[in-house]
């Protein structure tokens, strides 16, 4: 590590970024800058554009270049301070002698780089490593942890040369242990010094979660600022997908618009992977269905997949604790959000304890906060096949029936106000809506009433402060889903009182049809509360009879 | 759904009156008819037509304030009779169970030539 970042032609639209982190030991001189934590949703690049800086500075001679992941690093104290300090020797040399194979050799222990180092009178460099031996002779594990640590700012201070150090997961640090555990905690502060450094500029990826807590720490807090690493705009990501398609020797079929890109959200990684599903899947070339069949084997059985996998297992180990997490990760999907502690230790199948701490390592780790729809797809996926035992090929083929009739699918949102007659601009936006699918009008009359009535249910009696309904109408040609939601009062089926109209009229009730008329107009009507919200969830299939030819 | 805001018409045909809501029939439309529906009972006519033929929309407390005239006459044995309804509106009422209280007829000549007859 890290030669084997893509090619820099390929690596697309973060100039500004690597410019930036480039100059940044000169602006940490000058004062006028400080540690960069890049953030940014899991596959954006973070990771690659630390390598890019990394190749950049290596070329050159101006600054050296470490990168440390903590992906895959030992966080017991004495392993990690041995890793730690042996890849930074080696990285360093590596750059003085702008020879890369020294980098990689992990293997070849550190006396066999004395004569490298001599030849490089780098006389300095041989004292830390024999005083970083005497500590690990002595077991001395403070002092291994310091000397691994600080090795980075020792070398920018004897040399006179800047090191920019780069920490890639470095929420991971966190965990750092001595000899089980949980026993030492706070060691990741021990970094604190080295980020003080003015010759020692540090670039941190990790959790946003996680690292909201170390940023807390004393010792770092206010020397780091945070650097956004966004998608890719539409058109670099198709233009990147075709790059790695044509590495890959595919080419795409004419009328290929690539238009399901999109739901990948101009993630570098997300890209990468979908293109190598497809030579995978031995395309030679590629259609928009393809991309969908393609897209449902990377989700399910694929590399995001696989990514996503070890990520969750880095979090949970447990394999009854991370089937729990996959259920509540399905619950929120299918919710929109999570709901009170207490509630989602039934969906877990755990008891509260248990679940609060899931809960915890989904937050830390930001999985509820990622709510891009290749997440949310791996999360279905991992459902059917775990909780629900299906076979890998109907799994696939759930994912990619999705697409193909999502692919016909439109989606409206309109807020009302909760004012005298509002409920009649519903009914005007549904009526359009249904011309646009060259719906009967007749037909379109009773889903006006439909809506009419949750609407005037929810003005009538939310007593809901923020005075306003939320609705949501999805399309597709043989269907109509419209989400109706409102703070307030809950509100429940349960609680109607379904009785006939003679009883009605005997005991002088002449209210509380609606709900009666909704059911007797939509095909399933469902009523949820999220939070302070009440949302009322109905859908109407529609027949040929009731669409015009 | 046609953008005209509600209003009840009327007129005495013999000793029935016929009705004419117009729009859509809610909360406030629905005590227009109310009233206007009160003021021929009050003068003592116990037959009523009410012509849905401009009847774009209705929601249920507009069902429920035509429950009311349904209540209203059954008081003094009168008949209400609907006319000129769409199917929308016919199968909205029958599935309140409501059409049992009212005579139904396609077109309002029929439902004068049904009261005149005395049938009511």
């Amino acid at each position: 590590m890290p030669s084997n970042a893509i090619p820099a032609e390929d690596f697309l639209n973060r100039e500004p970024e690597l410019h930036y982190l480039k100059s940044l030991s000169e602006l940490k001189e000058k004062a006028l800058g400080g540690n960069v934590f890049l953030e940014g949703a899991r596959g954006m690049g973070k990771t690659e554009l630390l390598k890019q800086l990394h190749r950049v500075l290596f070329r050159e001679d101006h600054v050296a270049p470490f990168y440390y992941s903590f992906k895959t690093a030992n966080l017991k104290g004495t392993y990690f301070a041995k890793d730690y300090f042996t890849r930074f020797v080696r990285q360093y040399i590596s750059f003085q002698k702008k020879d890369s194979s020294i980098a990689d050799h992990a293997a070849e222990p550190l006396e066999r780089l004395m004569p490298a180092i001599s030849s490089l009178g780098l006389y300095w460099l041989i004292d830390g490593i024999e005083d970083f031996q005497g500590h690990v002779n002595n077991n001395d594990f403070y002092w291994q942890l310091v000397a691994a640590i600080s090795a980075p700012v020792v070398a920018a201070q004897k040399s006179g040369k800047p090191v920019i150090v780069m920490l890639d997961d470095f929420d991971a640090a966190e965990h750092l242990y001595e000899s089980s555990l949980g026993d030492a905690h706070g060691l990741i502060s021990l970094f604190g010094e080295s980020m003080q450094n003015r010759l020692c500029p540090h670039v941190i990826t990790g959790s946003a979660g996680a690292l909201e807590a170390i940023f807390t720490d004393h010792s770092l807090l206010g020397m780091t600022e945070r650097m956004r690493l966004g998608p890719l705009p539409e058109d670099l990501a198709a233009a990147l997908f075709r790059t790695h398609l044509a590495n890959l020797k595919i080419t795409c079929a004419p009328d290929v618009r690539l238009t399901f890109l999109t739901l990948l959200r101009g993630n570098p990684l997300y890209i990468r992977n979908l293109a190598k599903a497809a030579s995978k899947m031995q395309k030679k070339e590629l259609t928009e269905k393809d991309l969908v069949e393609c897209y449902g084997f990377e989700v399910s059985e694929g590399e995001t997949a696989f990514y996503w996998s070890s990520v969750f297992n880095r979090y949970v180990q447990n394999p009854t604790k991370r089937k729990a997490m996959v259920k509540l990760l399905m619950h929120a999907i299918e919710n929109g959000e999570m709901e009170d502690r207490g509630r989602l230790s039934r969906v877990s199948g755990l008891c509260e304890a248990e679940t609060a701490a899931i809960l915890d390592a989904m937050e830390a780790s930001g999985f509820i906060r990622d709510k891009n729809a290749v997440f949310q797809d791996f999360v279905s996926a991992l459902y059917m096949k775990e909780i629900e035992g299906r076979k890998p090929s109907d799994v696939r083929e759930k994912i990619e029936a999705k697409y193909l009739s999502e692919s016909e699918e439109s989606c409206f949102e309109l807020v009302i106000p909760m004012s005298s007659n509002a409920e009649l601009v519903v009914a005007k936006a549904v009526e359009q809506i249904g011309i646009n699918m060259n719906l009967d009008s007749e037909f379109l009359k009773y889903l006006q009433l439909a809506l009419i009535e949750v609407c005037i249910n929810a003005i009538e009696h939310s007593g809901s402060y923020e005075k306003q309904v939320f609705l949501k109408f999805i399309t597709r040609p043989n269907k109509i889903k419209i989400i109706i939601e409102n703070s307030g009062r809950p509100f429940s089926l349960d609680s109607l009182m379904e009785l006939p109209v003679e009883e009605k009229l005997r005991m002088g009730m002449k209210r509380g049809w609606g709900f009666k008329l909704v059911h007797s107009i939509m095909d399933s009507v469902k009523v949820e509360r999220v939070n302070d919200r009440t949302r009322v969830i109905m859908t109407k299939e529609i027949k040929d009879k009731e669409v015009h030819p | 759904m046609k953008s005209v805001p509600f209003s009840v018409a009327s007129r005495l045909v013999g000793d029935a009156a016929v009705i004419y809501p117009k729009g859509y029939l809610n909360n406030l439309s629905g005590e227009s008819l109310v009233t206007e529906c009160g003021i021929y009972i009050g003068k003592g006519i116990t037959k009523i037509v009410v012509n849905f033929s401009e009847t774009d929309l209705i929601n249920s407390i507009g069902i429920s304030l035509l429950l009311q005239i349904i209540e209203d006459l059954k008081n003094i044995q009168g008949t209400i009779c609907c006319t000129n309804m769409s199917k929308f509106l016919r199968d909205t009422f029958e599935t309140l169970g409501l059409i049992q209280y009212m005579v139904v007829f396609p077109v309002e000549s029929d439902a004068l030539q049904y009261l005149k007859a005395g049938k009511a």
